[in-house]
């Protein structure tokens, strides 16, 4: 039988807090190293104290785990080292119950090589429906213009198979072969799968890789008319049966080649901004806001109903596809001093690492992600400043047990520490005795409660979700100001200005808001009333690293408040 | 729980209801019912009415109005969430304009008085009727010391009595509150409390208040001020917390309308010695609750009332509104159990009666009185939206 949808606003995504864990990664309940479902059940009233309003589990499928859990041997089932389907139920009612929304993977592009479906297409005959799931080829000469992702393993997109006496397309590592979606039996196989979720009262999927599910000769294999084709026969077959149950598309591109996958509405309702990221971290080393307001010029409107999806860190390495060679030379060396740092094309490093720990630095990032136009996608462990691990394989580095107290393992698990899939960090700066939550929530100035607060105070504002951009241009290029602004079907209004200094180094700054003369700043953390805007330039002084955001109350209500004091 | 099952024929209507009024009626006591139906009858023609009630209608009542079963109710001194959704469900069923709902004891109401409330929502644009009752100086102070002033300094409305039984209600916005009542009756607690003005405001409906005389108040039946306080306030800063986005805007408060005098009290004065006594008790026993709550100067202030004479004791009113502020601040971050949090609200709530009997008792107008505590809900208004958006313990 189908759930209905747990959210019943359709938008319910624009105005969500999402935070992106791993079931392995986060509470442990049974003592055997590896975090589960039920002990995610046990840490969802955190989240909801935290202020999160939608949790994207990370792939929690079957699988060989040979890439944290993207390689999937089956598609409707748990891995047994999580928990069992019932378990899963437990947490999306207990969650619902909390209005919070789940979001899980649709990992389509690829299977693991254990999948049943490669097992079998590898002994069946060629041009049979088994085989035909994959893409097979009798050369790796084909599709020479699609180019290799992970490049530090990885030396060609094809690889030979011995029991197929052929070779497999596959973008991603040689043990996950890639779907063949020019086959229609495909789709309709990923349409039973998300079904199977979706019945569950799943509310929302990202789609993983999607730029890659179709392949042509002659072309770089990355969004094809025939996979934007693909996602509109899914999304329909979504809308057919379900009402308010977004997609999340992770196309790591351009935004201009990232926008086809929001179609007229009916692809995708959110898509990640990849270039973004690696520009606030840019800017913020350069105390210049060009490299924001320059990847924002070249973001192209979005259908109403559509989302960028906004992020800081996540499970991957800080990719750094999408800047240019001397961007990226500039971010390696801005970064990642220590070679281990890196990993394929980026970074593999959390958030209060990348900024040397500077809570200043911490809480000026976090105040573009729940600003700027999209919807905030936090990571585990980063409401906290937990630190990394670069000596360890991989990305594995960021994602190592969540750090809940300053007990055995972190609080994470009761197992001998030498059975955790993955060590506790244990260094002095980020180590689980410095960093856990236990004592930030005894700490009322925490990075915990900072963030709580922030999320809390974003949550009152629908402008940050739904309003429009506009950036002011002050001399000072240090300065990162604009104004966000929504108006409503029933006429109320919201206009919110943002100031952020990205300087280490006290600046002032002179605005024009002659178009809002009369209005009435509010400071909004403090509620605290500025001096009404005139025409003249608005001068502010801002601290190193601060940020100032003023919802912009109308002169009418200016005059009421100036009277009532 | 209600459903549109319990909702059964009682009559057969002898012609079609067309657009008229539905009256749902609470439970209450057969002379109570049948006072209200002869003020019903006189002041409505028959063909334009449906009434709803939970009791059997007397016998030889006049077969001409269409009568129908509301679903069975306890007596109750509020309306609970659970009216809320029978009211939208008769209202659907009967295919009624606008909605009368009455509550217990509402046969001490005058009948025009119910004729105007009806008339509110009949024939103009107002979606919620709302009572001002005259009451005794004495009568109704958590919804003066609370109710009244918070509801007035977070929604800017000046209704006077926010949880009043008797309402008017246009059909959508008895559809909005049904829709508000399910998050109740869906968790199985049709006995919740709603906040019909938070619920109008939100929705941008059209509220007016009218002045409705002298009326019997529905008293709560077994428990005491011990759950009475926790009930309502707890329900109320739930509400508040559910519309935060809404409240923190800026809104213009309506002009006054004249003040409704207090009825004359028949009362002997009343004692304050043991409420004295409770506060003196909480703030020797409760100093590690309150201090978990209420900032520096609050505490300050408190002590000093601790060991203020009987007769002198007044409460300043800013104090007062910075004391429910940072209880309303400490049940939305939940500082210690809500429970516990709202029984050590108590005492205080005491001392404000307290302070408020002396005010009055010394010759002030005991609404004047009533208006400068809402006055100062107001005023500090900036100092809950600051402490909300950002709810740092290090304040003044």
């Amino acid at each position: 039988m189908k759930k209905l949808a747990s959210a019943t606003d359709p938008l319910w995504y624009k105005d969500a807090i999402i935070y992106e864990l791993h079931v392995r990664a986060f509470a442990d309940s049974n003592g055997d190293g590896i975090g589960d479902f039920p002990g995610l059940l046990s840490r969802l009233d955190y989240l909801q104290d935290l202020g999160v309003t939608c949790i994207w589990l990370l792939p929690f499928f079957p699988s060989p785990l040979r890439d944290d859990g993207y390689d999937i041997a089956n598609y409707v089932d748990v891995n047994p080292s999580y928990g069992t389907l019932d378990d899963f139920k437990l947490v999306l009612n207990a969650a619902h119950l909390r209005n919070m929304q789940v979001m899980i993977e649709l990992v389509i592009n690829h299977t693991s090589d254990q999948h049943p479906w490669f097992q079998a297409a590898r002994s069946a005959p060629p041009g049979s429906p088994a085989r035909e799931m994959y893409v097979w080829s009798s050369t790796n000469q084909m599709f020479e213009g699609a180019r290799i992702i992970f490049t530090d393993t990885e030396k060609s997109n094809w690889t030979w198979n011995e029991t197929a006496n052929a070779y497999y397309w596959h973008r991603f590592f040689a043990h996950q072969p890639d779907l063949n979606f020019n086959n229609p039996a495909v789709i309709e196989e990923v349409i039973k799968a998300m079904r199977f979720w979706l019945d569950m009262g799943v509310d929302a999927l990202r789609m993983d890789a999607i730029p890659y599910l179709v392949e042509r000769d002659g072309t770089s294999c990355e969004n094809l008319p025939e996979t934007h084709a693909v996602i509109k026969s899914l999304r329909a077959a979504i809308d057919a049966e379900y009402a308010n149950r977004p997609i999340l598309a992770e196309a790591n591109q351009w935004p201009a080649d990232v926008r086809p996958y929001f179609g007229d509405g009916d692809e995708c309702h959110m898509a990640f901004h990849f270039p973004l990221m690696p520009r606030i971290y840019m800017a913020l080393r350069q105390e210049d806001r060009l490299p924001i307001t320059d990847i924002m010029a070249q973001t192209p409107p979005i259908p109403d109903i559509c989302q960028w999806g906004l992020f800081l860190r996540n499970h991957d390495e800080l990719t750094l596809e999408m800047v240019t060679s001397d961007e990226r030379d500039y971010m390696y060396f801005a970064y990642s001093a220590d070679p281990r740092m890196r990993v394929n094309v980026g970074i593999r490093r959390r958030l209060a690492p990348l900024v040397d720990n500077n809570r200043r630095r911490i809480e000026l990032l976090n105040s573009l992600l729940l600003s700027f136009p999209g919807t905030p996608i936090l990571y585990y462990g980063d409401e906290i400043g937990m630190g990394d691990n670069i000596y360890l394989g991989d990305r594995n580095g960021v994602r190592t047990p969540m750090q809940w107290n300053s007990d055995r393992n972190a609080g994470f698990s009761k197992c001998d520490p030498a059975r955790l899939y993955l060590p506790v960090v244990m260094d002095p700066i980020y180590g689980y005795q410095a960093i856990n939550v236990e004592a930030q929530l005894s700490d009322q100035s925490s990075l915990l409660h900072w963030t709580r607060n922030m999320i809390a105070l974003r949550k009152l504002f629908q402008v940050f979700g739904r309003g429009s951009l506009s950036f002011l241009n002050p001399a000072n290029r240090k300065i990162l100001a604009y104004l966000r602004e929504l108006k409503r079907s029933d006429g109320s209004h919201e206009i919110v200005l943002c100031v952020a200094n990205l300087s280490r180094f006290a600046q002032p700054v002179s605005l024009d808001l002659a178009a809002h003369k009369g209005a009435q700043p509010v400071e909004m953390l403090g509620y605290v009333p500025f001096p009404i805007v005139t025409e003249a330039p608005y001068l502010l002084s801002l601290a190193p690293y601060s940020f100032l955001w003023f919802e912009l109350q109308p002169p009418n209500a200016a005059l009421a408040r100036s009277s009532s004091r | 729980m209600a459903t549109s099952d319990s909702i059964s024929e009682v009559t057969t209507p002898s012609a079609a209801p067309g657009n008229g009024l539905l009256v749902l009626l609470a439970a209450m006591t057969a002379e109570q019912l049948e006072s209200v139906l002869v003020s019903l009858t006189a002041s409505f023609p028959a063909e334009s009415l449906v009434i709803a009630s939970p009791d059997p209608f007397p016998e030889d009542f006049d077969p001409s109005v269409r009568i129908v079963a509301a679903p069975p109710a306890s007596p109750s001194w509020t309306r609970t969430a659970a009216d809320f959704v029978s009211a939208s469900q008769l209202a659907e069923k009967n295919q009624a304009r606008a909605i009368l709902m009455l509550g217990a004891e509402s046969g001490s109401l005058a009948p025009s008085s119910i004729r105007t409330l009806a008339d509110a929502v009949l024939t103009t644009p107002t979606d919620l009727a709302v009572p001002c009752y005259q009451l005794p100086p004495h009568a109704g102070l958590v919804n003066s010391a609370i109710l009244y002033p918070l509801t007035r300094a977070l929604f800017a409305s000046r209704a006077r009595f926010p949880l009043a039984v008797d309402l008017g209600l246009s059909l959508r916005m008895a559809q909005r509150l049904a829709g508000a009542a399910h998050r109740f009756t869906a968790a199985n607690q049709g006995e919740a409390p709603l906040w019909p003005v938070n619920e109008a405001t939100v929705a941008g409906f059209s509220i007016d208040q009218f002045d409705v005389g002298p009326r019997a108040q529905p008293q709560p039946g077994g428990p005491d001020l011990n759950s009475i306080l926790p009930l309502v306030t707890g329900s109320l800063f739930a509400d508040i917390d559910a519309k935060a986005a809404f409240w923190q805007r800026y809104r213009e408060l309506p002009p006054p309308s004249d003040p409704v005098p207090h009825a004359p009290s028949t009362d002997a004065p009343a004692d304050i010695a043991p409420m004295l006594h409770a506060f003196r008790l909480a703030y020797s026993n409760l100093q590690e609750v309150w201090s978990l709550v209420l900032p520096p100067n609050s505490l300050l202030g408190l002590k000093r009332l601790s060991t203020t004479d009987g007769d002198l004791f007044r409460m300043p009113e800013s104090l007062w509104a910075r004391i429910v502020f940072d209880f309303l601040l400490a049940y939305r971050l939940r500082t210690i159990n809500r429970g516990h949090l709202l029984g050590a609200l108590i005492p205080l709530y005491l001392a404000w009666v307290a302070s408020h009997i002396n005010i009055t008792a010394s010759g002030a107008d005991p609404e004047a009185h009533i208006e400068a505590v809402a006055a100062a809900f107001e005023a500090d208004k900036t100092y809950l939206v600051s402490r909300w958006r950002w709810p740092d313990r290090f304040n003044p």
